[in-house]
């Protein structure tokens, strides 16, 4: 018996004992390879997936590194069947090849004459392929494929079980100088490795959480293509942070940033522009969609790929000449599509554990409190005869809602606080009660911007938000969040949420993050579902009744 | 060796032998010994038994095999005859001369070597032409045939021909086939084969009777390993394959699997089994079938009374023993069972060939996975099987051990050695020492014991309400915890998870909460979490809250005096009423009966209707249903009447048997038989028979004869008025009629 620190179990499951003398160095061993799925106090889970074992392929990792490491960590025998089921998996990767040839163009090719064939004659790329080509070097079979069709075929073989590798190249796009401007800041270690890991990638997905600087890192990578940029977000106020962040960052100057969003339609050197724009449907047809061919972009940033939604997908398909970068917190999509992300944008090219980034300092710690409150009787005969659609948002309404977090407020006074929820309703008779600024979906961008640069600069400490300011707002010093109710405890949304709380504090305080949650009812099953993906995350949680706030200590 | 006085007869040699060697011929050759023969006449005779000589051959390897054909187209030969003829080290063949003995193969003395006649029969060949014959006619032939000769000398195979036996005069010769049969330089063993006789043999081979040394042993290509990491390895595959076992039996204990009409576990349930243990459809049939030859799972009833796979009762002492006592059980039972395991997923003809499913023994199978392991004994210790050639000069050694073997189970070796590494005898291509202590007869089980992962008896519970036990749980832990949590993953570790079903499972068998407490708190190397320690609250605090039970009917009242008052009316005291609210009474006994004597008790009841409405107490009228109209009666008469005739025939046929049974002295000799029923087919007459069926059981008949020949009696039978066929020499006697 090995006594290592990790136990491989036959459903394709690691687990490491973290407290285990070896844990650091067999975390290191693994984590090219295996997702890490949940990282609870004392043992880890990581899982082994293709597209895992496809990632560290494309990372240069090869099937006898990723037993070796297994077999070396491991304290028990690892099962004969997983380690030849890895080999095989990793050995299905580049078997295929995408190449540009100079008389037939793009070329898909193989050394393996049996895949090739199977390949080939698959219905789900019939359309995709043109000539077979005989003169090939180096292969025992090649055929021709429409350029139009690169991101299609990579996604139609990935679902095949041969994900082919890329090697057709990018062109080069429209030249623009960039440079970042290290004056007073400069790159962190890990940023800096994740720019560089993407530029000899070619293309691919960087995943870091938030609140490590993503927004720098396509900075980096932009300073690197040094060529016309386009940068896709999720929304406006996210588009403008972008831009503010660029021109900190950069030698870019206002001019050369466009802004194209509902408001504005501007196309320049480098320009931001919204999912939601991209993808207005009119009559059937994107009419923003001639963006994409405006310029010569030579580089196309993603922001949050796992928001990514379905029509940039099929857009992106028809982009694969141009480098991409993928930007995301993680590569989970609730959707299920992570394998159109590892196919169209590319394998995932650098990957740190949100633990470990934490360690460094550059995250604040966060304590997750949830807070249940009672029902009152007459509510709760109302909630036990509502139709199934409603009683989430009765649940999530009730008035003890309000109360328990006027007193958490109260709790909390002089820290800078935001209130998040989900039902307008409820936010306005919060921001009643509470006295502070209430920001939705109708608020101007205008305001809105107002009201974070007050809240910025600690005029305003207590913000009323809804689901708006899920994503890509900086909220530097929000010590504590009170959520009081959410879109059914999605585990996206629970990143987002948490990650407003995690920019590093200037006195290093312990980030609040509370949610309300009413016993009994829907709403405590989806806190169990976010109780569970927190736990999972590594981050401390309770669960404390309402009537015990006022014992609770800072 | 053999007594320097020569003995003359088989019988006289094994007189003559000492009581180990007879010991040992009869522990090599046990069918001799059963039952125990009277005298060495009978010995000897038994031992000239074609079957039992044929099992004798089977035991030989290629140098003693070749030595007794030696023996057998040269004996009597001296030792030194043979050594002349073999390709092989004198000591070799003076050691296959001693085996061959020891067997009573061959007899007599150094000087004079006899096969026994049926031996000669068995493994002989035709002597063939004389030296100088042999010359002249390998002259003679021409190119063609010459190239054929060569063909079946190098492959010392049989060649197959039509009409191997019938004459060729040397001028008829045409065919290449032909001349070669002519010049006898093939000759024919049957009507269909032929081979290149002894002398032409000789020739080709220049003097000798093989090409190659006979005595040279194919060496097995083997690779250093670790002997520790062998055990690891072997040891790994005994506990996943104990494990898997358990995991399949377990799950079969509450949902089993429906026994096929054919006998036999459908392909689903495999398949289902495959996905249960995350392994391939062989392993999961090598799991169900190692666990049946075990006796651990058998067919059994479901709930529906129908045939199902249930574990057995043996099953139970099996699971609460160790790990190392539980793969013993299950590893002998592989090395016993005769079943062709990899047999099962492929087909028979059309049909599939099912797990557990009935006609996959082969008797031989048993003996010959002992050779296969028993072969792999013999590599040093820190050597393994090569990876790559390994198993190829595995079956090149055991086809020189037993030549006489048939192609198709040589080629089962492969499979063996898997399945061998999946039950952990082998591991990397080695034998494990705990396999090697079992094969030897040794007692495996502290060997494995040392080598299995430590029982432990503590979790580790984290804050996403998830338990890791870090190793196998301690038998009656696990079952506590697996109570309380649900099974999320296994393997060398398991993962337990905490839900609200879950505990409250435990709450359902009785647990209180301080109870659940206090195993968690004990049971956890860290701190219990305080999410658990509140999800048991939560769920201590909703147990129960809600109460069930039944009643035959209730009483419900506005005014709580009138039900306080019912309650306590001396003669309502057997009416078992019991109040569950102030305005509630229920009881269990029925309305009808509840309803007069609540009248009685002079209280006013109205019933209630399911849907709470009202119901008048109106008597009930009640009405039958209209009887079916009678089937046609032309229809039910026919039927009757068939009926009728059908058991008349039978009672007359009976009653002519009784009455026909003592006629004149029945025929009882064969010879009498055969007289007697040929005299009945001349004379057209009936006959009494006895006779004994497919099953042994004597019955008797009266037939008609019609023809008698050869050795089947075809008769008109009265009972089942038609013509039938007997077997003669099954029928034991024939009664002539009575005059």
């Amino acid at each position: 018996m090995n006594d290592g620190p990790l136990i491989v179990q036959s459903d394709k499951t690691v687990l490491l004992e973290v407290d285990h003398e070896q844990a650091a160095e067999a975390r290191r061993a693994i984590a090219p390879f295996a997702e890490l799925e949940r990282s609870p106090e004392h043992i880890h889970t990581y899982r082994l997936t293709p597209l895992g074992l496809w990632n560290a392929r494309a990372a240069g990792h090869d099937a006898e590194q990723v037993i070796d490491a297994l077999l070396a960590y491991s304290r028990y025998a690892v099962p004969h069947s997983l380690l030849v089921d890895i080999a095989e998996t990793m050995d299905r990767y580049g078997r295929l090849r995408l190449e540009k040839h100079p008389v037939h163009g793009l070329v898909l090719a193989s050394t393996d004459r049996a895949v090739f064939t199977e390949v080939i004659r698959s219905k789900k790329v019939a359309g995709m392929l043109g000539e077979p080509i005989e003169d090939m070097p180096d292969a025992e079979g090649a055929i021709a494929v429409h350029p139009s069709q690169r991101g299609n075929l990579k996604q139609a073989l990935l679902k095949l079980g041969w994900p082919a590798e890329d090697f057709a190249g990018y062109v080069d796009g429209e030249a623009h100088a960039i440079e970042l401007t290290e004056d007073g800041w400069e790159l962190r270690d890990y940023q800096k490795q994740a720019a560089e890991s993407f530029w000899h990638g070619g293309s691919g997905v960087v995943v870091l959480p938030c609140g490590a600087g993503k927004t720098i890192v396509g900075a980096a990578a932009m300073a690197h293509a040094k060529a016309t940029t386009l940068i896709l977000v999720t929304n406006t106020v996210s588009a403008r942070q972008w831009k503010a962040e660029l021109l900190k960052r950069t030698s870019l100057t206002e001019d050369e940033i466009g802004e194209y969003s509902g408001a504005r339609k501007e196309i320049r050197p480098v320009t931001i522009a919204t999912y939601q724009v991209l993808t207005l449907r009119r009559k059937g047809v994107y009419p923003h969609l001639e963006l994409l061919d405006a310029r010569d972009w030579g580089l196309v940033v993603y922001d949050e790929v796992h928001l990514l939604p379905a029509p940039i997908f099929r857009m992106t398909a028809d982009l694969q000449a141009r480098r991409r970068i993928g930007l995301t917190a993680t590569l989970i999509r609730e959707d299920g599509r992570e394998g159109d992300v590892f196919s169209l944008i590319g394998p995932k090219r650098f990957d740190a554990p949100w633990k470990d980034i934490e360690a460094q300092g550059w995250i604040a710690p966060a304590d997750c409190v949830e807070v249940r409150v009672t029902l009152p009787e007459g509510e709760r005969l109302a909630y036990a005869t509502a139709e199934p659609e409603e009683r989430y948002r009765l649940a999530s309404c009730t008035f003890s809602k309000t109360k328990v977090a006027e007193q958490l407020v109260a709790l909390h006074a002089g820290e800078q606080t935001l209130v998040i929820g989900q039902y307008l309703d409820q936010l306005d008779e919060l921001g009643e009660h509470l006295g502070a600024p209430v920001i939705k979906g109708e608020t101007s961008v205008k305001e809105r911007e107002e009201l974070f640069a007050a809240f910025r600069t600690g005029e305003i400490n207590l913000l009323v938000v809804s689901k708006v300011a899920n994503f890509s707002v900086d909220l530097p010093e929000a010590a504590v969040a009170i959520q009081v109710s959410g879109s059914f405890g999605s585990r996206q949304e629970e990143a987002q949420r948490l990650g407003r709380l995690l920019r590093p504090k200037a006195d290093g305080k312990t980030a609040r993050f509370y949610t309300i949650v009413v016993r009994d009812t829907v709403d405590a099953d989806f806190a169990q579902n976010r109780q569970r993906f927190l736990a999972e995350q590594g981050y401390a949680y309770r669960i404390m009744d309402a009537d015990d706030i006022s014992t609770e200590t800072l | 060796m053999p007594a320097s006085s020569a003995p003359r007869t088989l019988a006289d040699q094994l007189r003559s032998w000492p009581d180990d060697r007879l010991a040992a011929l009869l522990e090599a050759r046990p069918d001799l010994a059963v039952p125990a023969p009277t005298d060495s006449a009978q010995l000897a005779s038994r031992a000239v038994v074609r079957v039992s000589v044929a099992r004798a051959l089977d035991l030989l390897d290629r140098l003693e095999s070749e030595t007794l054909l030696a023996v057998v187209q040269t004996g009597p030969a001296s030792t030194e005859d043979l050594e002349q003829v073999l390709f092989a080290d004198p000591g070799a063949v003076t050691a296959a001369l001693d085996r061959l003995y020891g067997l009573a193969l061959v007899w007599g003395t150094t000087d004079a070597w006899r096969a026994t006649t049926i031996t000669a029969d068995l493994v002989g060949i035709p002597a063939g032409p004389s030296r100088a014959e042999t010359e002249r006619a390998l002259a003679r032939i021409d190119e063609r045939a010459r190239t054929i000769l060569d063909h079946l000398d190098e492959t010392d195979a049989a060649g197959t021909v039509t009409q191997a036996r019938r004459p060729i005069r040397i001028a008829d010769a045409t065919t290449p086939t032909e001349q070669l049969l002519a010049h006898r330089l093939l000759e024919p063993t049957d009507d269909r084969h032929v081979v290149v006789p002894w002398s032409v043999r000789l020739h080709l081979r220049g003097g000798r009777s093989t090409r190659e040394a006979i005595d040279d042993v194919p060496a097995l290509a083997d690779s250093a390993r670790e002997t520790t990491l062998v055990d690891r390895a072997a040891a790994g595959a005994a506990y996943e394959f104990t494990r898997r076992t358990e995991m399949v039996l377990e799950a079969w204990s509450t949902r089993p699997p429906a026994g096929l009409r054919t006998g036999g576990l459908g392909v689903r349930e495999l398949r289902a089994v495959a996905e249960l243990v995350h392994a391939d459809p062989a392993i999961a049939a090598l799991l169900v079938e190692t666990a049946a030859a075990a006796n651990l799972l058998a067919v059994g009833m479901n709930d529906d009374l129908d045939a199902a796979w249930l574990p057995t009762d043996a099953y139970d002492t099996w699971a609460s023993s160790s790990p190392a006592e539980r793969w013993t059980v299950l590893a002998k039972a592989w090395l016993d069972n005769p079943r062709l395991v990899s047999a099962v997923g492929g087909r028979d003809g059309d049909r599939p060939i099912n797990a557990l499913s009935p006609g996959l023994e082969r008797s031989w199978l048993p003996g010959d996975r002992r050779t296969t392991l028993s072969t792999l004994l013999t590599l040093e210790p820190g050597r393994v099987l090569a990876a790559g050639t390994g198993l190829g000069s595995l079956a090149r050694r055991l086809r020189w051990q037993h030549p006489r073997r048939p192609e198709a189970r040589l080629s089962l070796v492969p499979g063996t050695v898997d399945e061998a590494a999946a039950i952990g005898l082998l591991g990397l291509g080695g034998v494990s020492s705990f396999g090697r202590a079992l094969l030897l007869h040794e007692d495996p089980i502290p060997v494995l014991t040392a080598l299995l992962p430590t029982p432990v008896d503590h979790v580790l519970i984290q804050a996403d309400l998830t338990a890791v036990a870090p190793g196998p749980l301690e038998q009656d832990f696990a079952r506590q915890l697996s109570l309380l949590a649900d099974v999320e993953s296994r393997g060398g570790a398991t993962t337990y998870r905490f839900s609200v079903g879950s505990v409250r499972r435990a709450f359902d068998s009785g647990w209180s909460t301080d109870e659940v407490k206090a195993f968690l708190a004990a049971s956890s190397r860290t701190p219990v979490p305080q999410a658990l320690d509140y999800l048991v609250d939560d769920v201590a605090r909703r147990f129960g809250t809600l109460r069930l039970g039944s009643a035959e009917s209730f009483l419900r009242s506005d005014d709580e005096t009138a039900l306080t008052e019912l309650m306590h009316h001396a003669a309502a005291a057997n009416l078992r009423l019991r109040r569950i609210a102030p305005t509630v009474i229920v009881s269990d006994v029925p309305l009808q009966v509840l309803l007069p004597r609540l009248r009685e008790l002079g209280a006013a009841p109205v019933v209630e209707a399911a849907d709470g409405t009202v119901r008048v107490a109106r008597p009930e009228e009640h009405r039958s249903r209209t009887p079916r109209a009678a089937p046609p009666s032309g229809l039910t008469d026919a039927r009757r009447a068939a009926r009728t005739t059908a058991v008349i025939s039978a009672i007359r046929a009976g009653d002519r048997a009784a009455a026909q049974r003592p006629a004149r002295a029945p025929a009882k000799t064969p010879a009498d038989v055969m007289s007697a029923l040929r005299e009945a087919a001349e004379a057209r007459t009936e006959v009494w028979i006895g006779y004994l069926d497919n099953h042994g059981t004597s019955v008797e008949r009266v037939v008609r004869p019609l023809e008698v020949g050869g050795g089947q009696l075809s008769a008109y039978d009265e009972r089942n008025e038609e013509v039938r066929s007997f077997a003669i020499h099954r029928i034991s006697e024939v009664r002539r009629p009575k005059a």
